[in-house]
């Protein structure tokens, strides 16, 4: 018998074999709009049109069964979390997605107002107003807040009428990447390397910070799902001695202490996580999924993680944009073979759904991804 | 005759006395032409290990300190240069990661700006090579494009960096321009891949294309998007980037 995509979802994260892979491709407002042909202007500062063309798309290439809204999908929710972005229609071309403008946003002599004030308060009274100049009063702050948060509920309501999984309930991004993303990598590792035991200090105080924040919205949301995303703290940058003493304790503490409180982890991991993933075993058993972006290896991440973790990945965005449906179906039916295999899989995107991805290339992953493995039994 | 003997023999010792002097003298001089020498290598080693090893105050004290005693700024930069490339060596052996490769970079670009007040009395070296690197229109990212260049200039290479969001027929009108031997695209959104394509095609038209290397690099590129252009090298790596540079001007 078939299962329905909450049970086919649900089975994945706990490490069991669903009658088929899930599918969740990882959509944005930006592949969506322009896969529909419209203008990245149109979807960039309006939240209503970003939610549409999501909509549009999962009802003419889904249904799916889940949907990965990831939380830094708009440009509200950028500026929320300190970085100055570049905005189709107003300081890019029309048809060009909005990018994040990665500049030292965060000064040196910030870490001592996070220690002070936390970090939610200096974000939101302090550094939120350096990201534009549109941004001049706390009811500004306000305003992209409830735009943000409308957004979400919205996407929800519209998620539960199609019987998908959203598949995030709240979440964010890891201390580390946070400080990397606002302080520019390259100042962030000048002060990971000549200040470590001030950064560590920040980190911890964040990572602390975070958790009942990420815990609570995971409840008010009902999904018990919380984001982290990372690009940066593994070996493709960092030394393991970095990582084990700036990235891993925290996230294990962070994962552990959301895991008591019955929320898994949805790890978004980007660039090559190879010799970073023996760290993972130490998680609670199915505490967490492991999103991979088609850089790292998934074949060695499912010998490594296969039945401790779930994992989902990664059909790389260069495949989806440049590749033959022949040639994103072959790789879609090997990651079944060999990361589905047994369970514990989920088929998505290799981050996220590529701005130049061909609308052939999602059709044929998400049909390989349905049908593929029922077709065998 | 005493007399005679005695002017000979005083003759004879001042003779052997200036001679033994003399040869002292230049004793002396070749012994401490060679403490010198030595001592430049030593200096230089300590001055390269010092960036090697990621020790910024103490590399830049030094370099201040030599350029005011009026040393050539080349030649200290070279030094310098001789770090970046044990860097290089123990990024290869796995001691070292981008992370160390960022901050040797970032002590070098510094080490330039020390030694820019002193570029008046440096004397002229030869590059590596030219080359022209860009973010094409669309795509603002430039970190990674940014540490590559920072290498690229450390390892002896002249790097004509047209920044981001670089429109199409700038491109080409530097191309012309500087005559480069290596051109290198930047990407990190899958939305550059058409103007990749496109500044290829004009590249080609301008009959410049067959005139240089073509390399592309970026978190987002894979050995499909060199095909898709038909460049000559694809890397994430900027240390691979580097060494593909070094090899197409024939350095080893």
């Amino acid at each position: 018998m078939s299962m329905t995509p909450r049970e086919r979802v649900s089975a994945a994260l706990k490490l069991e074999k669903p009658d088929r892979v899930p599918v969740v491709p990882n959509l944005t407002p930006i592949s969506c709009a322009h896969l529909l042909g419209w203008s990245q202007a149109k979807i960039a500062l309006d939240t209503n049109a970003a939610l549409e063309s999501m909509i549009k798309v999962y009802d003419e290439f889904g249904p799916f069964d889940g949907v990965n809204p990831v939380v830094c999908c708009t440009t509200n929710s950028l500026l929320l979390q300190g970085h100055k972005v570049k905005i189709p229609g107003k300081n890019l071309p029309e048809d060009v997605p909005w990018q994040m403008v990665e500049e030292e946003i965060l000064k040196f002599e910030d870490y001592d107002k996070i220690l002070e004030l936390g970090a939610t308060k200096f974000w939101t009274n302090e550094l939120v107003y350096r990201t534009s100049d549109e941004i001049k009063t706390q009811r500004d702050v306000t305003k992209l807040l409830h735009a943000e948060i409308s957004f979400y509920l919205k996407s929800f309501k519209e998620w539960y009428k199609r019987d998908t999984v959203p598949m995030i309930g709240g979440g964010g991004s890891h201390p580390f990447f946070v400080l990397s993303l606002c302080r520019s990598m390259v100042k962030f590792s000048e002060d990971l390397y000549y200040h470590p035991d001030k950064v560590e200090s920040v980190i911890a105080s964040m990572a602390k910070e975070y958790i009942p924040i990420w815990i609570k919205i995971c409840k008010a949301t009902g999904v018990k799902m919380a984001f982290f995303c990372e690009e940066r703290a593994s070996a493709t940058i960092y030394p393991l001695k970095i990582f084990e003493r700036f990235w891993w304790p925290y996230t294990k503490q962070m994962v552990e202490e959301l895991w008591a409180n019955g929320i898994r982890s949805w790890f978004h991991l980007d660039t090559c996580w190879d010799k970073n993933l023996p760290y993972f075993l130490e998680l609670p058993k199915g505490s967490a999924v492991i999103a991979l972006d088609g850089t790292t290896d998934i074949f060695k991440a499912k010998e490594v993680l296969g039945g401790h973790l779930c994992i989902a990945g990664d059909v790389h965005p260069s495949l989806l944009s440049l590749g033959t449906p022949e040639e994103v179906e072959a790789y879609c039916k090997r990651l079944i073979d060999e990361v589905g295999g047994d369970g514990g899989f989920i088929l998505s995107s290799g981050c996220e759904v590529p701005f130049a991805c061909k609308p052939e290339n999602l059709r044929i992953m998400v049909e390989t991804g349905k049908n593929y493995e029922l077709s065998k039994q | 005759m005493i007399i005679i003997n005695n002017m000979k023999e005083f003759i004879n010792y001042h003779l052997i006395v200036k001679f033994v002097n003399i040869k002292f003298t230049i004793r002396i001089k070749i012994k401490n032409f060679l403490n010198k020498i030595q001592g430049v290598k030593e200096m230089s080693e300590e001055l390269a290990i010092n960036l090697a090893e990621l020790e910024r105050d103490k590399v830049y004290e030094e370099v201040k300190k030599r350029a005011e005693e009026g040393e050539d700024p080349l030649q200290i930069l070279n030094v310098c240069r001789e770090g970046i490339t044990i860097v290089g060596e123990k990024f290869q052996t796995g001691e070292y990661f981008l992370f160390e490769m960022i901050l040797a970079g970032q002590i070098f670009e510094e080490v330039v700006s020390i030694l820019e007040p002193y570029q008046a009395k440096a004397t002229s070296v030869e590059s590596l090579g030219k080359v022209v690197l860009a973010t094409l229109k669309g795509d603002i990212h430039d970190l990674g494009k940014n540490i590559f260049a920072t290498l690229l200039v450390a390892n002896g290479f002249e790097v004509f960096d047209l920044g981001v969001d670089v429109d199409l027929i700038l491109l080409v009108e530097k191309v012309k321009e500087v005559q480069p031997d290596i051109v290198g695209f930047s990407a990190l959104i899958t939305s550059v891949f058409d103007p990749m394509k496109e500044a290829v095609n004009l590249l080609e038209e301008n009959g410049l294309r067959s005139k240089i290397k073509l390399m592309v690099g970026g978190g987002v590129t894979t050995p499909a998007v060199k095909e898709f252009l038909g460049a000559d090298f694809q890397t994430t790596d900027a240390y691979e980037g580097v060494e593909f540079c070094k090899k197409i001007m024939g350095v080893k």
